[in-house]
């Protein structure tokens, strides 16, 4: 660490991994209601665990993604962040804002909040993933264009990389596609068409550049490759991410109402959209084995391949077994979806924010990597997390093919929950295997309190 | 810039895959389709574009011998082929609308509407390139030791024309 | 071709690309908005479906039901609800919530009034006429 401002990223890790514990917890308080259907009926119904564990999820990432620009710009910059008063002002109004968010989600009906949060005046709520009051929505807007300012200001004023200048086109990016969460036509059609320029322009677009940035980032200072060269792959990757995904946006236009050509051009180009996932893995492993030194911070650079092979099996390996249209056309809407979204969302953004973590926490707390032994428990819950993620994944593309056998392809089709009925052993063995992650993140939580001589490089 | 042609001509690949695939499932409405395309216009457009790659190559030829200035000739012709090459597409396209066909009218059209569409959208691009590396040569920017923005945008603009070569028969022509 | 692959060729692919296939998404996004009339069903967007979108939103109904597939997989897909169960099964489904059978899925009551019913039947009328090129595969969604 170079300049002291780049400390304000340690709460804005701190707060994300405890909402990531809050995010696990109700994931697995979904997973019970999956089979044991009344579970916290009426105090915690699905929809409002669903929303909480979603939202959660992506105010954590956000959290994540804010606290990595706020520690890579300055360093990569070469001077000091432009206000770190602003951005200390920004996390505790984005906390105070997502707690009570959640909160009201929690202890309010949802038509009640709707109306208390002024729905009425601009509708924009119950869609999934902008279910966010008015207030958060504003609120996140506010906080994305202080950041962006104070971000932009600290660029401008110093050296431009590549890193923090694709670190900052992700971030204005993810900033501008929110805007259109503002825009709620009545016409169900173009409502799910614009709202996929939030949700996929996100995560198979801009987050893409915030993914290619961080990871580039760490990569750097893991590796010590020369900057010309982690950089031109950096470029290429995210061209390549672009260059797919943008049109790829067609996959989610084959059936609500959009015309047909779609189901070619979404094809076409989501059939591409591995490519630049499986350069990502190819990326991190020969930086990785081009190393001109030994960093004593192991456990980032296992964080750092282990996103590079997840983020390709997630969301390239899963997303193109959906992605074609004639087999899309069975599998829409199905837990194949829910397979594919947990493996993508674990593998490139969860593991590339704790990529960012596990290389500046230490860091930030004086010390070049923590002590072997908290190293030792932190790839314990490395191996514990992404192999049962790796088995949730397992268990709902098994549910979900069954499924998709009983009630949309035999000869007799069942009913939705005749079918759910089927299916039910496996939603069991995904439970258990989402204790076991739980077990993993809780093993990675401790290992923040593992004390110890630092390891050194050797 | 080879890998990313290369991404292009996969792109491009996968869609005439996609083509030929759609062909064989209704091959009788492709043909019929295919019979009220403008051959001609076709086949004037894929002379402009074999001429203007023919161009670009004599202006690579210049440059290597150090004549920025009839490099930038060379160039300018082979732009100037994209230029036509862009007019009679338009006129094309625009005699589709005007006839009120669509990419969603058949399967046929999509393809000869998007995929004309979107290579039509590369021919811009390679324009753009060209015309940079046109000002960067006219400006004296090269030299016989150092051409590599030339062979660069060559390289492009024959990727362009590569392209339209398969497109042609494909669309207007295999029955 | 000697020419080395530079970082500044790599960032202009990035920027070029990006660039150009956002146009291009813009350019597909404007052919489809002037194809929708044709496939959205519009032109029954009646007053009353309107007001069964917004209950719709405000119940947050896709935290557990999909809507053209979209949403969570926890509960029936509902775009074709009306084709599948018909109007006095749906507005008799939604007041006989939650069922209270116990270890099965619940779905809370949520108090609508009988105008609010109609306007969700509407809202689901409205949905099952959308042209969603024959998805779902079959009725049971």
């Amino acid at each position: 660490m170079k300049y002291q401002s780049q400390l304000v990223a340690k709460p804005y890790f701190i707060a994300a991994i405890g909402l990531f514990l809050g995010q696990i917890l109700f994931g697995l308080i979904m997973g019970l209601q999956y089979v044991v259907g009344d579970f916290l009926f009426p105090e915690i119904p699905f929809n409002v665990a669903r929303m909480v564990h979603t939202n959660l999820l992506i105010v954590w990432l956000l959290f994540g993604f804010m606290g990595a620009a706020y520690y890579l710009i300055p360093e990569e910059a070469e001077r000091e962040l432009h206000s770190p008063k602003l951005a200390m002002a920004m996390f505790w109004i984005f906390l105070a804002a997502g707690v009570a968010t959640i909160l009201g989600y929690l202890l309010v009906p949802y038509a009640t909040l709707a109306e208390w949060t002024g729905n009425d005046l601009l509708a924009t709520m119950g869609r999934e993933f902008l279910e966010q009051p008015l207030p958060t929505k504003v609120g996140i807007v506010v906080v994305a264009l202080a950041m962006l300012y104070n971000l932009s200001m600290t660029v401008l004023r110093g050296r431009k990389t590549a890193i923090n200048l694709v670190m900052l086109v992700g971030l204005w990016g993810l900033a501008i596609f929110f805007l259109f969460s503002f825009y709620n036509p009545n016409n169900l059609v173009k409502d799910k068409y614009f709202w996929w320029w939030v949700v996929h322009l996100w995560v198979e677009g801009v987050w893409e550049l915030i993914m290619g940035a961080m990871l580039a980032f760490v990569l750097i200072k893991v590796t010590g490759v020369d900057r010309e060269v982690i950089e031109k792959w950096l470029y290429v990757i995210i061209a390549m991410a672009l260059i797919t995904g943008l049109i790829g946006t067609g996959h989610h236009y084959y059936w609500i109402g959009a015309p047909e050509y779609w189901q070619w051009w979404g094809s076409v180009f989501s059939a591409l959209e591995p490519i630049p996932f499986f350069m990502m893995t190819v990326f991190a492993f020969s930086m990785v084995n081009r190393r001109r030194r030994e960093h004593p911070n192991k456990a980032a650079v296992l964080w750092a391949l282990g996103t590079g092979v997840m983020a390709f099996l997630g969301a390239g390996v899963w997303g193109f077994l959906h992605t074609l249209a004639p087999v899309n056309y069975f599998t829409h809407g199905s837990q194949i979806t829910a397979a594919h979204g947990h493996l993508a969302f674990y593998g490139a953004y969860v593991m590339v924010v704790i990529t960012m973590i596990s290389y500046t926490m230490p860091l930030m707390r004086g010390r070049a990597a923590n002590s072997p032994l908290a190293q030792t428990v932190e790839m314990w819950s490395f191996w514990l997390m992404t192999v049962s993620m790796m088995f949730i994944t397992l268990f709902l593309t098994a549910a979900g093919i069954l499924q998709i056998w009983l009630q949309r392809i035999s000869d007799q089709p069942m009913s939705f929950m005749a079918a759910q009925d089927q299916v039910a052993l496996f939603y069991w063995m995904r439970e258990y295997a989402g204790l076991v992650f739980l077990s993993g993140l809780l093993l990675y939580i401790s290992s923040f309190f593992i004390k110890g001589k630092a390891a050194t490089a050797d | 810039m080879w890998c990313f042609i290369l991404a292009e001509l996969l792109v491009f690949g996968v869609f005439f895959l996609a083509y030929a695939f759609a062909r064989t499932h209704d091959v009788e409405l492709f043909n019929a389709s295919q019979l009220e395309l403008d051959r001609t216009s076709g086949f004037i457009n894929t002379m402009l574009l074999i001429s203007g790659s023919y161009f670009v190559v004599l202006a690579v030829d210049r440059i290597r011998h150090g004549h920025s200035r009839a490099c930038t000739r060379w160039l300018i012709a082979a732009m100037a082929c994209g230029a036509a090459f862009l007019v009679l597409k338009l006129v094309e396209f625009s005699g589709k609308i005007e006839a009120g066909i669509s990419m969603s009218t058949n399967t046929f059209y999509m393809f000869y509407l998007g995929l004309g569409f979107f290579h039509f959208m590369h021919v811009v691009l390679g324009m753009v390139i060209l015309g940079a590396v046109t000002l960067k040569a006219w400006r004296g920017g090269y030299r016989a030791s150092d051409y590599a923005g030339v062979e660069t945008g060559a390289a492009y603009w024959h990727m362009v024309d590569l392209v339209w070569i398969v497109l042609f028969p494909l669309i207007y022509l295999l029955n | 071709m000697s020419s080395a692959f530079t970082k500044s060729a790599a960032r202009n692919i990035f920027y070029g690309g990006a660039v150009f296939f956002f146009l291009l998404l813009i350019a597909l996004t404007f052919d489809t908005m002037g194809q929708l009339p044709k496939r959205d069903n519009r032109e029954n967007l009646s007053e009353s479906v309107i007001r069964g979108k917004h209950i719709w939103e405000t119940r947050n109904c896709i935290g557990c039901h999909t809507l053209m597939g979209e949403g969570a997989y926890f509960a029936p897909e509902l775009v074709n609800v009306y084709t599948r169960r018909g109007p006095d099964f749906i507005k008799a489904w939604i007041q006989g919530q939650p069922t209270g059978a116990p270890g099965r899925r619940q779905m809370p009551n949520f108090n609508l009034t009988e105008e609010q019913l109609d306007d969700m039947v509407n809202f689901f009328k409205y949905t099952s006429e959308i042209n969603t090129a024959n998805w779902p595969p079959n009725i049971e969604g």
